[in-house]
């Protein structure tokens, strides 16, 4: 571009020889590498803590102390005890070798074969879409930590119209997400109004907004229309199968992976134009970056604030339509409370992904992979599913802090760090 | 209190902020170090400080090397620092703001409010700065907070004292007060780092002048030196200080102003019926001392503080409490004070900023569709007639120097079709050969018939620029005068001396 | 031709008016429809002759039992309505007024509401099976709730004024209560369960300073991760450990200690005066915490780097080890609140500590991050709390759901009314690095 003057000031990197190059090349921390390392780290504190806490190691270590040269068989039991842990992990959630080459050489069993991974790319769905929502409000600099109330809200909405309202298919499934959609963007809302009008802090708001749609959930459930009839507990009606997410493969393939990984493709792409081409997008990033600047320009804050919330609520609650809507096909009292709360995952895989649609779609991936071969672990070996948790947030931590992760592999200073807008309670 | 510097050198990553300075400052001297903004004296004092580490040379003290592990040991060595921005915490009283780190205590740790009161009332007379010791910080004026910064500065029994740009948010009359102290100070024996890049100031107190440049010594000289030499001693360059402009017709009024009224945030009014008028092709300078409601009277007219009442109309539409985008759309152009905070998105490319406020118009963007080809084709066009000097468009601003960020707006906003343009501290910060191309371009705009409305502080800026020359004081215009006015009588507006007579 | 100027007159200087508070309005109009509220819910749809029994004794009289005072029988509907009409007289004050003790009048109308609400839920002929209000009693069993809150909501004032906001009050809790039961079932010692919790909520703590003041990551987020991370280490444990050996999660309470004479006062005695060891050592911790914020030299040091931190350490203030060693007490002393959820509930369950981390924040920002409001703030949050589960127990007309709301909703509209008026200190949430 010969238009464009060339840089004359000093900010010019100096002249370095081409091994110190390859050096930093090699050892400049790319996002990825960040990512791999802190999962790295993640798995050893979970083996750590696997050691520290299992009986059977335990037992082998004091049994050597008194008998110094069972040392060798210690190490072994520690070792079997970690590996069998990771083992049923990885088989769990990816694709068991085992199982692999007897559906090769036998050409049978690829239900069996493949059940893992449409396990993790079922739970994958919901989260990339959730997540998807909740780093859009990250990079408006708005912290949106009530998407697992948007996401309860979304499926209130969805179940509701996927189960009372009795219209063919090609209405019935889009109108099922649409309201889904509504659901969570109107619960978005309410803490939108009140930061744009009152300036309340949205986190506080939208936390304690996730305790009152857990009461909501619990009303719907019980005290109105949407309760299966003749049943005391908290149940709802069943979806009409013209607005259900069907398996790919067939229901009969007992492969659970879902058209609901169109959904999240489609949001997906529609999250990568709207960051990196829409007008909005445009507004949402300058207001997220320098909100004095956006303000300045033309940007009404208090405009961007509702969108954000819709937009964010409203991926949030397609996420709970669809997890409702592809797996259960009914919602309970349990719906995505507590540990199977996808909306605080959510914050942790935008984190994860860096903001970014790709990013979160592999954070996704990975978390979902954690949790489906957490089951699996504990089916397999008794320690419990919270491990995979504890892993993930142990990962999440090291990634919010990647001065510490360089710190402790003693990488240099070269790429550019990740670092989310801070702020404190006032603005 | 003998104080040498030797072979300071300071990087920061891979750019050389200071590079082997050496620097003396005798007892009772005061002793300027002039540099343009940038040049790297801020950085220097610092490391005096103790607040930063320099990676080579060291600091002498009557004659022994000490080394500062934080600027407590160097408060502990006798030297005392008046910072730019004040270090005053603004919800603390002054006593508690004077004693900081150095708390008076009783049993358990309890602070003793009595003994600090004492030490300040102590001070007060001993130097003729009187402040009420139990007053909050934040609800004292300018001037009495950089009282309580040198009270502060002082209260250690400091030998040397550092003045870093004191002069910036004072009138000149209270300009001329702070040098009598600092003489005053200098005859009891105490020395005087005082920095500034402004040459006038410099020859009326110094006793030695240090020019710095780029991070370098260039010279020492004696106060008697004529600014023109300091100038291109400073620069490194011949300077031509003063601004041409040619004799054009003006027109309409395009900005007026009537009887505005804006608010603080603490809900001060603290423009209070300001009445003026802008027309075109002339350039209106509102001079005034940082804080008398300069800030907000712009704020307000680019529809960023709510107008209380009175009217503002931009070429006969009033657009008094409009949105910024209706404002924008209506044709005001503005640079705004602080370009960093109001101006630029760092973070973003040079060409994204280059269309900060335009994104949705043609062609930029095609049904909430941008179309980056058009914006990218902007920022080549943009960069170009500007001198805009970046490695790429698609660099982010924050990479680009401050004149170059200066000149990223500046070239946005005069980029769209403009009824007015108005500028705040339109060269705060910027290096000479920023702040000659700013001026040539605005002078330029009002040439080719733009009615252009200047917000500045410098005084120098004011009578270089303005074609007419209104004074701000607390909230209200004390006159409008003509550039061609003595500095004294308009540094007496400038402390609200009211106008018999006015143009 | 040059302007002449009088010298001589100098201008005024700008008049200090006072933009009118609007928030203040709004506090005003949310405690005019909680008079009308009462007035009209809890007042007029009380049947006329419906009458309420206040009763002053506690029920439980085996530790002492206090002077005695009689019950009080009142007419339901007038009752209410006098109450209706205090919380409406302040808030057409504030309305009007908009003084700036607003908030604490808008306490008064919420303690009024509740007071109401006893009445009502009680009135008979009504539908509660029970037709006694025990003010005593509701009192005690609040002050377990009130406690972890105190305890809470003074970690995030230690953390906030030296500029680290700390979400991770949950985290503590959680970290202080599962050390606490099995250091307590091991030892059968609260003191010594009281000291591991108090170390591990300060290693809690010091992981949030560690990458909030050290690693300059996002205090909010490292926040609500390591609640995360806790909850998930806590639920590990409980089944990995404490399920498979019951006797490290006995769920023994320690036994209260009445202070001699002062118990024995009415209503009063029973809730302050004769309660366990973590009763006292939170209300010895408000006292400490003010004293020594506010009129201490570490005080004055701790606000000044979560004002402005620079200016700290112009002054040689090491901002840094403040932040670190102030962010590490205050997760000691939300370990200690954790040990007092197992001093109060028993047993360590996952959940244990239901979300009063977060409202221990919420009542910090309520308390406008002084410990002193921060023990309103913690009264009204955890009276409204205890009377939220006991009223589900009994059988009053009022959709459960919805009284599970509550406390989050009156939250949420404290909290929309209130900041942006009260500062935080500066530079809460900013972290500080050195060039």
């Amino acid at each position: 571009m010969s238009e464009v003057v060339a840089n004359a000031t000093s900010d010019a990197a100096p002249e370095k020889s081409p091994r110190r190059r390859w050096w930093e090349r090699y050892s400049s921390t790319s996002p990825i590498t960040l990512t791999m390392l802190a999962l790295v780290l993640g798995v050893v504190i979970g083996a750590l803590i696997i050691m520290v806490t299992s009986a059977t190691v335990l037992d082998a270590w004091r049994h050597s102390f008194h008998h110094v040269g069972s040392i060798g068989s210690t190490l072994k039991i520690t070792f079997d005890n970690v590996a069998a842990a990771y083992r049923a992990m990885l088989t769990g959630s990816i694709i068991d070798p085992t199982l692999l080459f007897h559906s090769i050489s036998t050409g049978h069993g690829w239900s069996e074969t493949m059940t893992p991974l449409s396990e993790t790319f079922t739970y994958a769905t919901p989260l990339v879409i959730a997540s998807i929502g909740v780093g859009v409000a990250f990079q408006t600099g708005i912290f949106n930590i009530g998407a697992n109330g948007q996401a309860i809200m979304g499926g209130i909405g969805g179940t509701a119209v996927g189960s009372m309202i009795h219209v063919p298919m090609i209405i019935h499934l889009p109108l099922t997400l649409l309201a889904g959609i509504v659901g969570g963007a109107v619960c978005g809302l309410v803490p939108g109004v009140l930061k744009a009008y009152t300036g309340a802090h949205e986190v506080i708001v939208t936390l304690m907004f996730n305790y009152v749609v857990n009461a909501i959930l619990i009303y719907a459930l019980t005290s109105t229309a949407l309760q299966l009839p003749g049943q005391a507990n908290g149940i709802s009606r069943n979806f009409d199968a013209s607005a259900t997410l069907d398996p790919i493969f067939g229901a009969k393939s007992g492969l659970r992976v879902s058209y609901g990984i169109f959904v999240a493709a489609a949001v997906v792409v529609f999250a990568i134009w709207f960051l990196k081409r829409s007008s909005l997008g445009f507004d949402f990033r300058i207001t997220g970056a320098n909100p004095n600047a956006a303000r300045a320009s033309g940007i009404n804050p208090k405009f961007i604030v509702l969108a954000l919330f819709v937009v964010s609520g409203g991926l949030a609650g397609l996420a709970g339509v669809v997890q409702a809507a592809s797996t259960t096909h009914y919602i309970d009292s349990g719906f995505l409370v507590g540990s199977a709360g996808i909306g605080f995952t959510a914050i942790t895989i935008a984190l994860l992904g860096r903001l970014q649609p790709m990013g979160i779609v592999w954070g996704s991936l990975l978390f979902a992979a954690l949790g489906v071969g957490g089951r699996a672990m504990q089916a397999a070996t008794g320690i419990p599913l919270d491990l995979a948790t504890i892993i993930q947030s142990i990962v999440v931590l090291f990634v919010a802090s990647p001065v510490l992760i360089k710190e402790i592999f003693r990488l240099r200073k070269g790429a550019q760090s990740f670092q989310m807008a801070t702020k404190g309670w006032s603005s | 209190m003998r104080v040498e510097l030797k072979g300071i050198t300071k990087r920061f990553g891979s750019f050389t902020a200071n590079d082997q300075i050496d620097l003396v400052v005798e007892p009772g001297q005061i002793h300027c170090l002039l540099g343009e903004n940038g040049a790297g004296k801020s950085t220097l004092m610092n490391v005096l400080f103790g607040l930063l580490r320099a990676e080579e040379g060291e600091i002498l003290i009557d004659g022994t090397a000490v080394n500062f592990a934080n600027s407590g040991d160097a408060v502990r060595h006798g030297i005392g620092m008046v910072h730019q921005h004040f270090m005053l915490v603004p919800v603390f009283t002054a006593a508690e703001n004077v004693v900081l780190g150095f708390e008076p205590t009783r049993s358990f740790n309890r602070l003793d409010h009595k003994t600090a009161n004492a030490q300040i009332h102590e001070l007060s007379q001993k130097f003729g700065l009187e402040v009420d010791p139990d007053a909050v910080v934040e609800n004292l004026s300018v001037g009495l907070q950089q009282r309580v910064e040198i009270l502060k500065a002082l209260s250690h029994d400091a030998e040397l004292l550092i003045l870093d740009e004191p002069t910036a948010v004072l009138t000149p009359q209270e300009i001329d007060a702070l040098m009598e102290i600092m003489r005053s100070l200098a005859r009891d024996g105490k020395s005087i780092l005082f920095i500034t890049h402004k040459l006038k100031e410099v020859r009326a107190v110094a006793d030695v002048i240090t020019v710095i440049r780029q991070g370098r010594v260039v010279d020492s000289v004696p106060p008697t030196e004529s600014e023109g030499e300091l100038a291109s001693l400073m620069v490194g360059r011949e300077v031509n200080l003063t601004v041409n402009k040619e004799v054009t017709p003006v027109g309409d009024v395009v900005l007026e102003l009537r009887d505005v009224v804006v608010r603080d945030d603490r809900g001060l009014a603290v423009v209070n019926g300001v009445s003026l008028d802008v027309r075109a092709g002339e350039i209106v300078a509102l001079a005034g001392v940082q804080g008398n409601g300069q800030t907000e009277l712009a704020e307000a007219v680019a529809g960023l503080r709510r107008v209380e009442s009175g009217t503002i109309s931009l070429r006969g539409r009033d657009i008094t409490n409009l949105s910024p985008r209706e404002i924008l759309d209506a044709g005001l152009g503005h640079v705004p004070e602080d370009r960093q905070r109001d101006g630029l998105v760092l973070s973003m490319s040079v060409a994204d900023n280059l269309v900060l406020n335009t994104p949705r118009r043609a062609p930029f963007a095609r049904r909430g569709t941008r179309n980056l080809t058009a914006v990218a084709a902007n920022a080549r066009d943009l960069v170009q007639r500007f001198d805009i000097r970046t490695s790429s468009i698609d660099a982010t601003a924050g990479s680009l120097s401050g004149g170059n960020q200066q000149k990223v707006i500046v070239a946005r906003e005069l980029s769209r079709p403009l009824t007015c343009f108005m500028a705040s501290q339109p060269t705060r910060g910027l290096d000479v050969g920023s702040i000659e191309y700013v001026h040539r371009q605005i002078v330029n705009q009002r040439n080719e018939g733009l009615g252009v409305f200047i917000i500045s502080s410098e005084l120098d800026e004011v009578v270089a620029l303005g074609d007419r020359i209104a004074v701000m004081y607390a909230g209200k215009i004390t006159g409008v005068v003509e550039p061609t006015t003595s500095r004294e009588d308009i540094g007496l507006l400038m402390t609200g001396a009211s106008v018999v007579d006015h143009v | 031709m040059s302007a002449r100027v009088d010298v001589t007159t100098p201008e005024a200087a700008v008049p200090a008016v006072r933009e009118p508070v609007g928030r203040r309005r709004v506090i005003g109009a949310l405690t005019i429809a909680l008079g009308l509220f009462i007035i009209f819910v809890f007042g007029f749809g009380s049947a006329g002759g419906a009458h309420s029994v206040v009763v002053f004794n506690p029920i439980n009289l085996s530790s002492g039992a206090p002077w005695n005072l009689s019950n009080l029988t009142v007419l339901t509907r007038w009752w209410n309505v006098v109450l209706g009409l205090v919380a409406l007289a302040l808030g057409v004050e504030t309305w009007v007024r908009r003084p700036a003790g607003a908030l604490a009048r808008f306490g008064v109308g919420g303690v009024m509401f509740f007071l109401a609400l006893l009445l009502w839920s009680v009135r008979q002929p009504g539908p509660a099976p029970i037709g006694t209000i025990n003010i005593t009693s509701v009192l005690v069993n609040s002050s377990a709730v009130i406690m972890v809150l105190i305890f809470g909501s003074l970690s995030g004032v230690l953390c906030e004024r030296s500029g680290v906001v700390n979400i991770a009050i949950e985290g503590q809790f959680i970290g202080g209560a599962v050390a606490g039961a099995m250091v307590d079932s091991t030892t059968n010692s609260f003191w010594l369960a009281a000291l591991v919790g108090i170390i591990v909520g300060a290693l809690v703590g010091w992981l949030l300073a560690l990458l909030a003041v050290r690693y300059i990551a996002d205090q909010i987020i490292i926040g609500v991760v390591i609640v995360t991370l806790m909850g998930s280490i806590s639920s590990y444990l409980n089944i990995q450990v404490l399920a498979p050996y019951p006797n490290l999660n006995l769920g023994n309470q320690p036994s209260n200690v009445a202070i001699p004479l002062l118990y024995k006062i009415p209503v009063i005695g029973p809730t302050l005066f004769d309660e366990n060891m973590f009763f006292y050592a939170a209300v010895a911790l408000v006292a400490l915490t003010s004293f020594g914020l506010f009129r201490t030299r570490w005080g004055l040091r701790v606000r000044s780097v979560g004002e402005h931190p620079k200016a700290a350490e112009s002054v040689g203030i090491n901002v840094a080890r403040v932040r670190y060693s102030t962010v590490v007490l205050g997760g000691a002393v939300a370990g200690l609140g954790g040990v007092a959820f197992i001093a109060t509930q028993g047993q360590f369950q996952p959940g244990i500590t239901s979300g009063y981390g977060y409202i221990a924040l919420a009542a910090m920002i309520f308390g406008k991050w002084k410990p002193s409001g921060a023990v309103v703030a913690s009264i009204l949050f955890g009276v409204s709390a205890y009377l939220v589960q006991n009223l589900q127990n009994s059988n009053v007309p009022i959709s459960t759901e919805f009284l599970t709301m509550f406390p989050y909703l009156v939250t949420i509209a404290v909290v929309a009314g209130l900041i942006g008026r009260v500062r935080p200190p500066a530079a809460d949430g900013v972290p500080y690095q050195r060039d």
